[in-house]
């Protein structure tokens, strides 16, 4: 028979049931419609306007550093810049140098949003409006050498994805390109260490990132002191970007999005903008209260436990 | 059974092989386990020729002819073939006699990397040390915060970023506190007497573990964002598109 004081009881639930109900907490507001009020970060405002200010046709470069094991930030941040990229023509290459696995991942993505945006026909065609240059080991170096000279740090890759290898620099995304610089902006998406390489090595064009959750408080350091014209972090930049592209900035409304350094700016109301932010962030809010919980409860039972002794 | 309702299956199959470790050490998990091992093994040897040694090294060094897809002929350079030599001199550190050898490759490595680590610094820093140089004393006492410009007009906009703000002047006062707190906590850390850098030092120490927590808020948050996104494939993508094509 146990002899464990509710206070010893409190602080050693069994690791099984916490993780049960971490799970089911986890999982039913997924099937619920709840709505949590959201107020996008500056950085997220500048990030959207940022896209939302490039010409008509320009050139976008995307890094896309992001693997499955960071799925449920990285995606939606990318599926979400895919979609304001693709109904504004605008045409990109994306390149790797974080993981092997990135342009695997990178393609399939840009393929689901092209889909989408067509009515299950695919909008953007591979190699004739966006081109995928593969995997570039040597972060550093490779880095450096976009900035330097763009044409020759990719010279030399095949596209497959089309109707057979063929040069990437053939492609009408590269068409009028000769230095970094005719690129409008670098979009990286990353899971890992390759937004300081990006940061420390690219000069030519402005930069912006999409970050996990965990790297927020760095890129904040890069983004307050001007090195990024905006950022994305974690599902929250997720939530702020998908909101952004329902309300636009500075729309008017009682709900507005209000931003001083911008006029309008409009969104896409009536089109797809919602998903993985809209899904996850409520979700997020009760996992967190949660854990807030659970720290409560250990407290209770570590107090009542001393007092007892 | 279409194929991509199987891949999603076999998908959730493995979350639920490799989650079943949180309840105890089992054969399931420990199968799944290896299939992801061998998975990455694999795809990692095919990924290594084709997108790093095939395109980086072996194309460059033959180079190719034109073709009628569009490929224009490019020459090859020979001189590609010293990167054997120079990456086989790194296996003599299992040589006691020449293991200076292998010193030369990670040698050049070195010499690259410092190279590039002065403009990469400057880069990175510079305009951080020029960002944290900010006025602390406010231009304009007319209202305590700084008034809402989204709707005036260009002019009035001009005007109203051009002053500094009573409440704009307390959080730049803040930065700076915290900046110059901090740095002494670094610079101060052998045994000092002023008790002025003592207390400036042990306010860093504070602040400093303020920022601790905050940087461990947002790693819980995605670590939680990574749970949900397995729970949204399992329930939504799989069980609710999938299976019940809602």
């Amino acid at each position: 028979m146990s002899s464990q004081s509710l206070g010893d009881k409190l602080q050693s639930l069994p690791k099984p049931i916490l993780y049960g109900i971490l799970f089911v907490a986890a999982t039913i507001p997924l099937f619920l419609k709840i709505s949590v009020p959201n107020v996008p970060l500056d950085a997220s405002i500048d990030y959207y306007a940022t896209l939302m200010q490039l010409p008509e046709g320009s050139k976008v470069l995307i890094g896309s550093d992001w693997t499955n094991s960071t799925r449920g930030e990285s995606k939606g941040q990318m599926i979400s810049t895919l979609r304001i990229l693709m109904r504004k023509k605008i045409k990109f290459a994306v390149y790797s140098t974080g993981d092997g696995q990135s342009p695997q991942v990178a393609r399939d993505t840009i393929a689901l949003v092209s889909r989408e945006e067509g009515n299950g026909t695919p909008l953007y065609k591979p190699y004739e409006d966006y081109v995928v240059l593969g995997f570039y080991p040597n972060s550093e170096g490779t880095t450096l050498q976009i900035n330097n000279n763009v044409l020759g740090a990719f010279a030399g890759r095949k596209d497959v994805s089309a109707t057979g290898p063929r040069d990437v620099l053939q492609s009408p995304v590269f068409e009028g390109v000769k230095s970094l610089a005719d690129f409008k902006v670098l979009i990286l998406f990353t899971a890992s260490s390759t937004n300081t390489i990006t940061l420390e090595r690219i000069k030519k064009t402005p930069l912006m990132f999409a970050v996990t959750g965990v790297m927020i408080p760095e890129n904040s350091l890069y983004y307050q002191s001007g090195q990024l014209e905006g950022f994305l972090g974690g599902v929250k930049g997720v939530y702020d970007l998908e909101t952004l592209m329902e309300k636009g900035v500075n729309g008017g409304g009682a709900d507005e999005v209000k931003s001083p350094k911008y006029g309008a700016i409009p969104g896409f109301p009536g089109m797809k903008n919602l998903g993985m932010g809209t899904a996850y962030y409520p979700t997020l809010h009760v996992c967190l209260a949660l854990l807030i919980l659970a720290v409560l409860i250990g407290n209770v039972g570590m107090f009542m436990s001393r007092r007892g002794k | 059974m279409d194929y991509s309702l199987l891949k999603l299956t076999v998908g959730v199959i493995a979350i639920l092989g490799l989650y079943s470790v949180l309840y105890r050490e089992n054969k399931f998990y420990r199968f799944w386990e290896h299939v992801f091992l061998g998975l990455a093994a694999g795809y990692s040897i095919l990924f290594i020729w084709s997108e790093v040694l095939k395109s980086q090294w072996w194309d460059k060094m033959v180079g190719s002819t034109a073709d009628a897809a569009g490929s224009t002929a490019t020459m090859g350079y020979p001189l590609y073939i010293l990167m054997i030599p120079i990456g086989l001199m790194g296996y003599f550190v299992f040589n006691k006699k020449y293991n200076w050898i292998s010193k030369v490759p990670i040698g050049i490595i070195l010499g690259l990397y410092s190279g590039q680590q002065f403009q990469a610094w400057g880069n990175r820093y510079i305009p951080q040390i020029s960002g944290s140089m900010k006025p602390i004393f406010p231009t304009t006492f007319e209202t305590f915060t700084k008034p809402d410009t989204t709707h005036l007009a260009k002019d009035a906009v001009a005007r109203i970023n051009a002053e500094l703000y009573p409440s704009q002047a307390i959080t730049n006062i803040i930065f700076v506190i915290t900046l110059v707190s901090v740095l002494s906590y670094f610079l101060f850390s052998f045994d000092v007497k002023n008790m002025v850098i003592q207390r400036t030092s042990t306010l860093g120490r504070w602040l400093l573990m303020i920022g601790f927590g905050a940087i461990f808020g947002s790693t819980v948050m995605m670590r939680f964002t990574l749970l949900i996104d397995r729970m949204y494939f399992i329930w939504i993508e799989w069980f609710k598109i999938g299976l019940l094509h809602k």
